[in-house]
């Protein structure tokens, strides 16, 4: 039995791949005998051969479809290798009896609680669960990019700007990577459902629930996708700075932006990230005119760039003998810090101002301070970074140039989207100016976000650091969102 | 007026150094017994503790003290850290209470195995044991005398952070300048101009912590070589300590002695020289900063009536040991020694030296003298 098992299996997994090979060669060329003596030596195609037509059709119109999306983008030229491509990614995988994933959405089985033993539960949350990450991804978007990145590499001329022709095939290459793991998401899905169908033809219960015990620890696996996949943007793993600065208001503002670093130093904390002060200018009374910290962590720049823009309190300001209710305002900037060799600014050293600030008097000798504040202005843009808080001159000036070559690149990146609509993210709209969220301490309690209207009613929670919901919240509407659009 | 001075530069030529460095040492010790308390001058002047005393980061962990009883000392800090506002900088332009709670910080970070406890306060661990390099009294006494005597950070912690070094230092020698660092940027340059320069034999006179020299040791190729003067017994040993701390035993010799006097064997066979020697006019002296004025090696601070004896020696010394295409650098008081020592090279040493140029540090103020021998 077990070796009919094996075998079944093995058809199962061949048969994947009949389909898709005769189906493209189909395209490429109909009339290759190869082709056809390879897939009718594969192990009896018997039952499959209805759903072989069923998806040859549907495949067909797809890639019609698409043909008409390139033509609209890039003229009339193609060629059959892009045709052969839109072809096998527009096959639906199905089961032994034609079950596709969209089916398995369509036929909203119940979902129960992951530890009801129920197959048809489980493999509704995972076909769920694939289809909001396709969302997520922006799967037709993908698509279409993909195709345009392979028309690129085909170019015989690519490589003679090897920079280009390294981000092209670095781009493909990672979306490449997406796409293939979300096809071998339903593959698996698919295969699963196959060996429970098996087991019950068998009647081998073993066998079922071992199946079913798969299903489920997949339905946990693809939760945590879901999480990953809002996270898919191309700088979303990088580290980030965060900064902060105090709106007008005096000493009320600048006690609130201490605040608001603070919060983020205690999210970055709790998330495991290293947090690094990098540039602080206190406040002369209370809290903080502005501060640059370093979150040092695998997707902090994804999460964090969530918070971009004015965060707006109300409260009773302890500040004021009166105690009158304040409305104060701190605006917050993330920058990612893009790994050497992917930076978008190439600097150039003759364009840099550097200067030791906050140093008075004749210095060397006659000086001993341990303060050695750098200030660097890249003269071009105006842009300046500064650092005080390392222990040498050198290591501040070190600090300083990464924060404005993360401060370049993000403006250049800016510039890029603007000029590349299609590549705008809802995110990069949120300017520095924008109010995102409300802090209220009287005369009621609530922080609620204006983007998304999550709210809760605990700011001290809040305030502590706990912003993952908020964070979160967030990053699904406007993916989401988007890709309504 | 300006050539009188000349005039009296080429009568004190080589020659002078050495009685020149005897009066000096005299007059350091003086000041040490007139000026500094008791306790400190003991250490730094003791010509028994030959042995540099390790900076407190790298001592072993071999005291402990419960969080709680840590955070009093810390708040203790903080409060006196607070108290001192702004007056030490509208005095003498010392540090003010923000410079000296970043400092009690770096004290922590120095003084713990793991500082991050102590900087993100938690009260449910108050009673935790933590490891410490110093134990508790030793702690109130370094905060103490820091903000009490004013004696600067870097011998409180036993170190400074350089470039991207951290050198041990200790009374009796100076501690490196920001400023400084800049120098060795000005060799690495030259020594892309000039692939050979980075074989060769370099001179670092008046090493004190053995700073330039560590950090021109770090950029020199395979047969480059450093040797670094000084004429301070503890500087000797401190550079020394700092030179075999980085592995570069084999690439510079420390020696004792007066600028040239150690090196004269190569003269005419050197490809670098530089220094950062004593530029300080003797009539600014008295009202320094008290880290500065109270604290450091007068040794390495007084230039002189004009703060420019021992730049003018060095200069003279260049157009001696340099070979042809030597480079030097030379770090001064600002714009006015900066213009005395072009003018003077180019007046008294004629033809000698070329490409000489002055190059500002990054508060703008004119710091370095450099040039090629010809």
């Amino acid at each position: 039995m077990s070796s009919n098992i094996l075998r079944r299996v093995y058809k199962r997994s061949s048969s994947i791949l009949s389909r898709y090979q005769s189906i493209s060669t189909l395209f490429v060329s109909p009339s290759d005998p190869q082709s056809i003596d390879f897939s009718t030596s594969i192990d009896t195609p018997r039952n499959y051969s209805p759903v072989f037509e069923f998806p040859s059709k549907d495949a067909s119109g797809v890639s019609l479809l698409s043909n008409k999306r390139l033509n609209f983008s890039f003229g009339s030229s193609l060629n059959n290798t892009r045709l052969l491509f839109s072809t096998q990614a527009a096959v639906q995988p199905s089961t032994s009896d034609g079950l596709t994933v969209d089916a398995i959405v369509a036929n909203q089985w119940a979902i129960l609680d992951e530890s009801e033993n129920d197959w048809k539960s489980h493999a509704s949350a995972i076909a769920q669960s694939i289809r909001l990450i396709k969302k997520r991804l922006q799967w037709e978007k993908l698509k279409v990019r993909l195709e345009i990145l392979s028309f690129q590499l085909e170019k015989p001329d690519l490589w003679d700007d090897p920079v280009h022709a390294g981000k092209i095939s670095r781009e493909h290459g990672s979306l490449m990577g997406k796409m293939k793991e979300v096809n071998g998401l339903e593959q698996e899905l698919l295969e699963h459902i196959d060996m429970i169908k098996l087991a019950r033809e068998e009647n081998d219960p073993d066998l079922e629930s071992e199946s079913v015990k798969a299903l489920l620890k997949m339905r946990q696996n693809v939760k945590e996708k879901e999480l990953e996949a809002l996270l898919a943007g191309e700088h979303d793993s990088c580290s980030c700075y965060i900064e902060v600065q105090a709106g007008a208001g005096g000493t009320e503002s600048m006690d609130w932006a201490g605040m608001v670093m603070q919060m983020y130093k205690l999210w970055a904390e709790r998330r495991g990230y290293g947090v690094t002060i990098v540039d602080e200018m206190r406040g002369e009374i209370a809290g903080i005119k502005r501060a640059t910290i370093k979150v040092d962590g695998e997707y902090a720049y994804g999460y964090a760039k969530a918070e971009v823009g004015a965060h707006r309190l109300v409260r009773i300001s302890p500040f004021d003998a009166a105690k009158r209710r304040h409305t104060s305002f701190a605006a917050v900037a993330v920058t990612p810090i893009l790994g050497d060799g992917s930076h978008h600014v190439n600097i150039n050293e003759s364009d840099l101002r550097i200067e030791r600030y906050r140093s008075g008097g004749a210095g060397g000798q006659h000086a001993n301070v341990t303060d050695s504040a750098v200030r660097i202005t890249h003269i071009p843009t105006g842009i300046t970074a500064s650092c005080q808080n390392e222990r040498s001159q050198h290591q501040n000036k070190a600090s300083a140039m990464a924060v404005l070559q993360s401060r370049l690149d993000q403006r250049e990146m800016a510039r890029q989207a603007q000029m590349n609509s299609q590549y705008t993210q809802s995110l990069t709209d949120n300017s520095w100016g924008n109010q995102i969220r409300s802090y209220v301490l009287h005369p009621y309690r609530m922080v609620k976000d204006l983007r998304t209207n999550f709210e809760v009613s605990d700011p001290d929670s809040v305030l502590e650091g706990e912003i993952d919901d908020f964070i979160l919240s967030f990053l699904t509407d406007s993916m989401d969102k988007e890709n309504e659009v | 007026m300006r050539t009188r001075k000349i005039k009296l530069m080429n009568l004190t030529s080589l020659a002078r150094v050495s009685s020149l460095s005897t009066a000096f040492a005299s007059r350091t010790l003086h000041r040490s017994i007139t000026c500094r308390p008791i306790s400190c001058s003991s250490v730094s002047h003791a010509p028994t503790s030959l042995k540099p005393k390790p900076p407190l980061f790298l001592r072993p962990l071999t005291f402990t003290a419960t969080l709680s009883d840590l955070q009093k000392w810390q708040n203790w800090a903080k409060t006196l850290a607070s108290s001192v506002g702004s007056s030490f900088t509208d005095l003498d332009n010392g540090p003010d209470s923000e410079n000296l709670h970043r400092e009690l910080n770096w004290l922590i970070e120095d003084a713990l195995e793991n500082p991050k406890s102590l900087l993100t306060l938690d009260d449910s661990k108050r009673d935790t044991v933590l490891q410490l390099r110093a134990d508790l009294d030793e702690l109130y006494s370094l905060w103490k005398q820091r903000i009490e005597k004013r004696k600067p950070f870097q011998y409180i912690v036993g170190c400074e952070h350089w470039r991207d070094l951290v050198l041990s230092v200790e009374e009796g020698v100076l501690i490196p300048r920001p400023e400084t660092e800049l120098i060795i940027d000005l060799v690495d340059d030259a020594i892309k101009q000039n692939q050979e320069l980075k074989e060769g034999l370099w001179a670092d006179l008046g090493t004190g912590s053995g700073a330039i020299a560590i950090g021109i040791g770090r950029i020199l190729g395979d047969f480059g070589r450093v040797i670094a003067t000084d004429l301070s017994p503890i500087a000797v040993q401190v550079a020394s300590f700092n030179v075999n701390r980085y592995n570069l035993q084999d690439k510079i010799s420390v020696k004792q002695g007066s600028w040239f006097d150690p090196l004269m064997e190569f003269e005419g066979r050197v490809a670098g020289i530089v220094s950062n020697p004593p530029y300080i006019p003797s009539g600014h002296i008295r009202g320094l900063q008290a880290e500065v004025g109270r604290h450091e090696p007068i040794l390495a601070l007084d230039g002189g009536e004009d703060g420019m004896s021992d730049l003018l020696h060095l200069c003279n010394g260049a157009a001696l040991m340099l070979k042809p295409g030597g480079f030097f650098a030379f770090e001064t008081n600002g714009e006015d020694q900066c213009l005395f020592l072009v003018d003077h090279m180019k007046t008294v040493h004629h033809n000698s030296f070329y490409n000489l140029k002055i190059i500002p540090d990054f508060a703008g103020i004119k710091r370095f003298v450099t040039g090629i021998r010809s």
